[in-house]
């Protein structure tokens, strides 16, 4: 009868979603609701989770990152020879991280500066940074000289693994920055509408470039403790990392479009996904459905986004 | 009831979207081969009637009948089948396709599935024809002004038949010669027996152009009445049910004269402005001085916008200097190896540092952030002051917000309201909120009351006058003479990239100012006069 409770239902609709996920699963399937279960689920989420709460600012912003997925192949595998040349960790993670930063640097600049659209700017990248990684690991699986290195991802600290700990920091950091901060109102301004963003003062280019930028370090990091938890790194030209970050960040309720979403909702989106997975691996379903299911899933978020959408015009 | 003369006939009609009823228990009658004015404020309902007569929404409750049969349309393409089409407020066609493309799109002529040329030139010559509009079928419609767009959508919905068409403010983008000739085209379509139905906000176009008018309020209909038997004071009656003393606030008192003396920086100073594109001469110089409300008159595509756009920095400007109060905005143009692509670039954020602001000609496209908040979007260029340390400082913001927002008389929702959920009057007075804050010195205004009703309107220039009296200095560029006459101190008109004429109230001719816009008589430029004036 009344449109704003159905409103704000929907609007949260991500929230209820995920909490009944949540609390079917505990409910019905043994083996969910556990310490090691959920502290699993969490561990590998962790990678997803930092590309994912920084690339939804990029999201945001107007523009679309798929150069996540190589930049994650690559990063690590400078780091990798950094660490192999020098020894040092802080080092290796340092310039995977500053790789990322670079190629987000390039991302960012050629959509705000030459006006390309950012898929097919950040497609054209990912091959470049695909082919970089060949040439630095020298098309062979990388690992690390020091057991140090392993650390970065799997020490625990109070029950949880670092892995988990960096990825709750970068997503905190992500959401203070998205939500609190000037550049935060910048960028919902640049994406929501680009021209009005500009005649209100906003540098749009500067805000465009910024937001690839750290979308590039995340990657980069990303990909270093991805490759730290599994003890090495192996150049490919595998795309399928950026699909998940973008599934986790669409489900989460976050538009394509541009202007509107929220790092929580990634999280959640990131979080509604896996639990998905581990219940059906817990009752040993098919991978096979599992894709499609989550197929459809992906499907049914998007279509919630454009039907809210067409609603209101 | 209905005679065989009534075309579309509304009885009871309701729509309600959510907790508004839009439209409430609406009955009409519109004559077939008329044309029939519809009147009110805006979120009065017109848009509404006019969307569910050709099946964009579907009605809650009540009947429609055409030709005497009932119908209830699901889609605009049902609508069609019987001869009903839309021309809206924001036209809908492929830019980058060519007339004749967008004209038969969707009725293509065809040979075994195969576009045929012939077909196609010589059912848009017989097009051309019998409307007497005058198009060329092979430019893209990007390529078009917004008026020649217009009639394209018009021999779009003649190619399909149309019999009954709605025109929802038709007039709104368009400049003097062009509504003339929109007119003409509408009398033309009764004359051959088609139905309009006219949505506007131009009280005396629909007064002229009308055979009926209906007033709308709140929803419902206030009366339906012959357009001789009504004038634009009660239709406004009417629409806002009292009285409207009237439609301007007094002009505060200022002495042009003794200018020189009291007042010698003005608050923007703008002089030899080029911008690329600029086919005239000379470059452009104004003064605008505090306290001055200085309006910009001349047709559209005369560079009006353009020039407002150049002293923002919104656009690249060949050459010249502006002076915020004295201070300069950007250095004269130097080219410069490598550094002079970022350092001399104008843009909005330096005009805004310096006390400038503007208020772009279209909110929609150029104004607002639709999905985010009335806080947000108010305080947007502002958030330098109220950040401390990156982190954005919600209760600086907040007070900011809220004196703006009061300032404005922004009504209909609350800080944090979508701002795509106000209406169109308080979407525009929320951008004049973004510019009621301290520190202004000058407020650009392009089109300050585009589709906004009569009451809101009202309230938008006591806006202007009361920030011009506080000691705003305020240029406004405007397509309604009337309103233009009504609050301005000085109007300039621009013809051709150039300022051509200059009238100080209180010899703000209407007639004049006109006859200089579509320049009927060579005349000292405006430039000239300064300069000769030293």
């Amino acid at each position: 009868m009344n449109a704003k409770p159905f409103a704000t239902l929907a609007r949260y609709g991500i929230v209820w979603v995920t909490l009944a996920l949540f609390l079917a699963l505990a409910f019905t399937t043994d083996g969910f609701l556990t310490g090691p279960n959920l502290r699993n689920v969490l561990d590998q989420q962790a990678t997803l989770l930092i590309a994912a709460s920084v690339a939804t600012l990029t999201m945001i912003a107007g523009g679309f990152d798929v150069s996540i997925s190589a930049v994650a192949v690559a990063a690590p595998l400078v780091a990798l020879r950094i660490e192999n040349a020098t020894g040092s960790v802080v080092l290796a993670i340092l310039a995977g991280c500053v790789f990322g930063l670079l190629v987000g640097v390039v991302n960012g600049s050629v959509v705000s500066f030459a006006k390309i659209n950012s898929f097919i700017t950040t497609l054209a990248t990912s091959f470049i940074v695909f082919g970089i990684g060949f040439l630095v690991s020298d098309r062979s699986i990388m690992r690390p000289e020091s057991e140090e290195y392993r650390n970065i991802a799997r020490t625990r600290v109070a029950e949880l693994t670092t892995a988990t700990w960096i990825s709750l920091g970068v997503v905190a950091i992500a959401w203070i920055t998205l939500s609190a901060t000037r550049f935060g109102r910048h960028v919902y301004a640049t994406g929501g509408n680009l021209e009005a963003a500009k005649l209100a003062g906003v540098r749009t280019g500067r805000i465009i470039v910024l937001a690839f930028a750290l979308s590039g370090l995340a990657a980069g990091l990303a990909g270093v403790v991805a490759s730290s938890r599994a003890i090495s790194a192996t150049p490919s030209d595998d795309f399928s990392f950026v699909f998940g970050v973008i599934a986790a960040i669409v489900v989460g309720g976050t538009s394509i479009a541009g202007g509107t979403g929220a790092v929580w909702r990634t999280l959640l989106g990131a979080l509604f996904i896996a639990f998905m997975v581990n219940g059906f691996n817990l009752h040993q379903i098919d991978p096979i459905w599992q894709r499609i299911i989550q197929g459809v899933v992906i499907l049914v978020a998007v279509a919630a986004d454009a039907w809210s959408r067409n609603r209101r015009t | 009831m209905a005679d065989s003369a009534t075309h579309v006939e509304l009885r009871g009609i309701s729509k309600r979207f959510g907790t508004t009823q839009a439209v409430d228990e609406a009955s009409l009658a519109i004559k077939r081969g008329s044309i029939h004015g519809l009147v009110g404020e805006n979120g009065a309902g017109k848009s509404t009637i006019g969307k569910i007569i050709s099946g964009v929404y579907s009605a809650d409750s009540g009947s429609m009948l055409v030709n005497g049969r009932p119908e209830s349309f699901r889609s605009p393409r049902q609508a069609f089948g019987v001869g009903i089409t839309t021309i809206a407020q924001e036209l809908s066609l492929l830019k980058d396709r060519s007339v004749a493309d967008n004209v038969f799109c969707g009725v293509e002529a065809t040979r075994f599935g195969f576009i045929s040329r012939r077909e196609t030139h010589r059912r848009f010559a017989e097009l051309t024809a019998d409307t007497g509009i005058r198009l060329n079928s092979e430019p893209t419609v990007g390529s078009l002004s917004v008026a020649e767009q217009q009639l394209v959508e018009i021999l779009r919905a003649a190619a399909r038949g149309a019999e009954f068409v709605i025109m929802d403010e038709p007039s709104a983008r368009l400049s003097g010669t062009e509504r003339d000739q929109l007119h003409r085209l509408l009398r033309e379509m009764r004359g051959r027996g088609a139905t309009v139905l006219l949505i506007s906000h131009f009280l005396q176009e629909v007064l002229d152009l009308s055979d009926a008018v209906t007033v709308m309020r709140d929803g419902r209909i206030v009366r339906t009445a012959q357009a001789r038997d009504e004038t634009a004071d009660s239709l406004i009656e009417a629409m806002i049910g009292r009285q409207l003393a009237s439609n301007y606030p007094p002009k505060a008192l200022r002495t042009p004269s003794g200018e020189s003396e009291q007042d010698p920086i003005p608050a923007l100073r703008v002089r030899g402005l080029r911008w690329p594109g600029l086919g005239a001469e000379h470059g452009l110089d104004l003064d605008v001085h505090s306290g001055e409300i200085v309006g910009i008159a001349g047709l559209v595509g005369a560079g009006r916008t353009e020039f407002v756009r150049a002293v923002y920095g919104a656009d690249p400007r060949v050459e010249g200097e502006i002076q915020i109060a004295g201070d300069p905005l950007i250095r004269r143009s130097r080219p410069m190896l490598g550094g002079g692509l970022w350092r001399n670039r104008p843009n909005p954020t330096h005009a805004i540092r310096h006390g400038l602001g503007l208020i772009p000609e279209s909110r929609r496209d150029q104004g607002l952030l639709p999905d985010r908040s009335l806080r947000e979007n108010v305080s947007l260029p502002h958030l330098k002051r109220t950040t401390r340390a990156g982190i954005v400082a919600r209760r600086v913001e907040r007070i900011l917000v809220v004196a703006a927002v009061a300032g404005a008389e922004v009504r209909g929702g609350g800080l944090e309201t979508p701002i795509h959920l106000l209406s169109g009057g308080n979407q525009q007075k929320s951008l004049f909120a973004r510019w009621m804050v301290p520190g202004l010195e000058v407020l650009i205004a392009d089109e300050p009351t585009r589709g906004v009703d009569v009451g809101s309107k009202r309230s938008i220039y006591e806006l202007i006058t009361s920030a011009a009296s506080r000691g705003l200095a305020v240029l406004i560029v405007s397509s309604e003479l009337e309103e233009l006459i009504g609050i301005c101190h000085r109007i300039v008109v621009m013809r051709a990239g150039q300022f051509v004429a200059e009238f100080t109230h209180p010899d703000l001719d209407e007639a004049q100012i006109l006859r200089q816009a579509f320049g009927g008589e060579p005349t000292l430029s405006f430039s000239d006069r300064t300069a000769g004036s030293k």
